[in-house]
């Protein structure tokens, strides 16, 4: 008990070690670049959290970030990884799409029900497939997963253009979701939609069955020791299959609520890599389903704010890819580094005696 | 129409499109061997391809953007092996940050040194040369398919032979696939499996440079964001599809490379090129499901 309560603090340490370490290089570059870090980092702040409609903008950029976090965090505490979040989001959005521009006439509760049931049906169905793969022959699930994004991209690229192009020709998208169906703004002009409350909904799901019921456990007892979870009786297979399901669905459903909220249609390049940084997020906090929303927040902050910070500075946005990737490359390498300073520090310890 | 589609051209543009897949799977199948499973080639690739261009422009030399390309790869390929070999970070983690970081660092320094946003072409990048071979000049079809291709297309040829026997007909190879396959027994004949691992991160990384130098330098004479379009994903998926076999990836990065040609050529005819483009992925876990299968069936033996 207490040394996971140390452990909890150490990787705190490190967690905030991390994400400082990645922001003082930013500033190095700023520096490089001949501007002043401090102006560049309190406008990044203030282009994120400055104004109703900045916060908005922030806060709706968390929505896809949490729910592809959570999803990762899922299948990554049972032992089996999901990098194919991108393609069961694509997947997900064009089936929630398709009930939106298909079923107009269907009451507004129920399509969305079925929409949302139908995105996660199929984003489920298509983790399901490298689950099995991996449980039963063995295959590893990140190749497989991998291969199946660019298959799933490539497959919604082909229906929106082809069978299912808008009605005003090729334009690299479906047509629009009935009018009803829409999901409302909660800020005018900014892309804050209801989609945040079932969101919230979703995460609270999520965190209650991780950390309150035996299937959150077990998912840990066979991430964490397949052997020894095999001997409690646990069904190993079963719940790494079931965890990879679970994932694929909620990726599904960030599919589409960046449908329902965002662009009312299917896109062909609907995510920008969505899922990834989901994944970021979650390897960052360590599956964390609190942390995960924290870090989602912080990561829609860089993401809102570095607009703000080329325009004060000009130094370009995308400097913030660069430090959100050191942060995780820090992350992934905490332990090795801390394995490091402590062979440093016993060896510092015998040269003084 | 199919006589547009299926003509001497499209061979020919296989063993253009192939040639970048080919580089990099060379890479990418030395670190498989030394037991590393590296997703970070796209990332590679893309950082390889900027660099090119950069080195091109301001040395107004097309070699010394390929050795800033390689310079870069090896740098790249070095974060690679301290994280995953020194720090024993998950690979596909590393791989996954590198892609992000490649992507974020390309744009970012196209952007603050080039100014412009989405792409840079300029006539002061000097590209590399195409070889004109005239012994071949006469010999009809075989003119047009294998003349007249960018330097880095008969390089990387070579360097397909030049793997095969540091693999199979080195120590250094034999220690290689030792630390990917039996690392403790590498050990005890005294040659570290952690520095094969370096050496195996290392040179995908310039395989990937190179890869990357000639997407930009050869393939094309320009710079735009994330050009490297899945390409490490495909050269991935040749390295599987060819058992990390140098002779055996080539093939599959030459039929990949037909089917992504192909795919360009249907597209210009107004047909769907999706499914083409999809048949590396599927054939992939395809390939990777018969052999399992194999293995599984032998085990019941």
């Amino acid at each position: 008990m207490f040394k996971k309560a140390k452990d909890n603090v150490e990787y705190l340490i490190s967690l905030f070690l991390s994400i400082f370490a990645a922001l003082l290089i930013g500033a190095l570059i700023m520096l490089l670049n001949g501007q002043n870090p401090i102006v560049g980092y309190k406008a990044l702040v203030l282009g994120a959290f400055g104004s109703k409609y900045k916060i908005a903008t922030t806060f709706a950029k968390t929505v896809p970030l949490i729910l592809t976090g959570l999803a990762t965090a899922i299948s990554f505490m049972s032992g089996i990884f999901n990098i194919g979040g991108e393609g069961q989001l694509y997947l997900g959005a064009f089936a929630a799409a398709y009930i939106g521009f298909t079923f107009t006439n269907l009451p507004v509760f129920i399509a969305i029900i079925l929409a949302i049931i139908a995105s996660a049906l199929i984003g489920g169905l298509y983790a399901y497939f490298p689950a099995v793969l991996r449980v039963k022959y063995e295959i590893d699930e990140v190749i497989t997963t991998i291969m199946l994004n660019s298959v799933a991209i490539l497959f919604t690229n082909y229906l929106v253009n082809y069978p299912f192009q808008a009605a005003q020709g090729k334009m690299g998208g479906t047509d629009m979701i009935a009018e009803a169906f829409k999901f409302p703004k909660l800020v005018k002009l900014s892309k804050l939609n209801t989609s945040i409350f079932y969101t919230a909904i979703i995460a609270i799901i999520i965190y209650y069955l991780i950390k309150k019921t035996p299937f959150g456990y077990n998912f840990r007892i066979v991430g964490e020791n397949g052997v020894f979870a095999k001997y409690a009786g646990i069904n190993t297979k079963r719940y790494m299959i079931l965890a990879m399901v679970i994932s694929g669905a909620l990726c599904g459903i960030a599919g589409a609520f960046e449908v329902y909220g965002v662009h009312y249609r299917f896109l062909q390049n609907i995510s920008k890599g969505y899922a990834f940084d989901g994944m970021l997020v979650a390897l960052i906090v360590k599956n964390n389903p609190v942390g995960i929303i924290l870090m989602s927040i912080f990561f829609a902050m860089l993401k809102t704010g570095s607009n703000s910070m080329e325009v004060a500075t000009g130094i370009p946005s995308e400097l913030i890819l660069v430090i959100q990737s050191i942060i995780i490359l820090f992350i992934a390498g905490e332990n090795g580094f801390k394995k490091l300073f402590k062979e440093y520090r016993l060896k510092r310890g015998k040269l003084v005696k | 129409m199919l006589h547009d589609v299926f003509n001497l051209t499209l061979l020919q543009n296989t063993i253009r499109t192939a040639t970048p897949l080919i580089l990099a799977a060379l890479g990418g199948l030395l670190t498989m061997h030394a037991g590393i499973l590296n997703i970070g080639m796209e990332g590679m690739i893309l950082i390889g391809a900027f660099f090119g261009v950069l080195g091109s422009y301001y040395f107004g030399s097309a070699l010394a953007g390929v050795l800033l390309a390689m310079l870069s790869g090896l740098l790249i390929g070095l974060i690679f092996g301290v994280f995953t070999i020194e720090l024993k970070s998950d690979e596909f983690i590393i791989g996954i940050a590198i892609n992000i970081f490649a992507g974020g660092l390309t744009v970012f320094l196209l952007r603050s040194i080039f100014g412009v946003k989405g792409a840079f072409s300029s006539p002061k990048i000097v590209p590399l040369p195409d070889v004109h071979f005239p012994i071949i000049d006469k010999l009809g079809f075989l003119d047009v398919i294998f003349n007249n291709h960018s330097v880095f297309i008969y390089i990387s040829w070579i360097l397909v032979i030049c793997v095969y026997i540091f693999l199979y007909k080195t120590p250094y190879g034999y220690w290689m696939r030792g630390a990917g396959e039996h690392p403790e027994c590498l050990e005890t004949v005294g040659v570290s499996p952690k520095r094969m691992k370096y050496i195996s991160s290392l040179l995908c990384g310039i395989f990937c440079g190179i890869a990357g130098a000639h997407l930009s330098l050869g393939y094309l004479t320009l710079f735009t964001e994330n050009m490297s379009a899945g390409r490490g994903f495909i050269a991935l998926a040749a390295i599987i599809f060819g058992a990390s076999n140098p002779i055996k990836t080539f093939g599959a990065a030459l039929l990949f490379g037909f089917f992504d040609a192909l795919g360009i050529r249907l597209q210009g005819v107004g047909i769907a090129s999706q499914f083409t483009q999809m048949i590396p992925y599927l054939a992939t876990i395809f390939v990777l499901f018969i052999v399992a299968k194999g293995k599984l069936n032998r085990k019941g033996i």
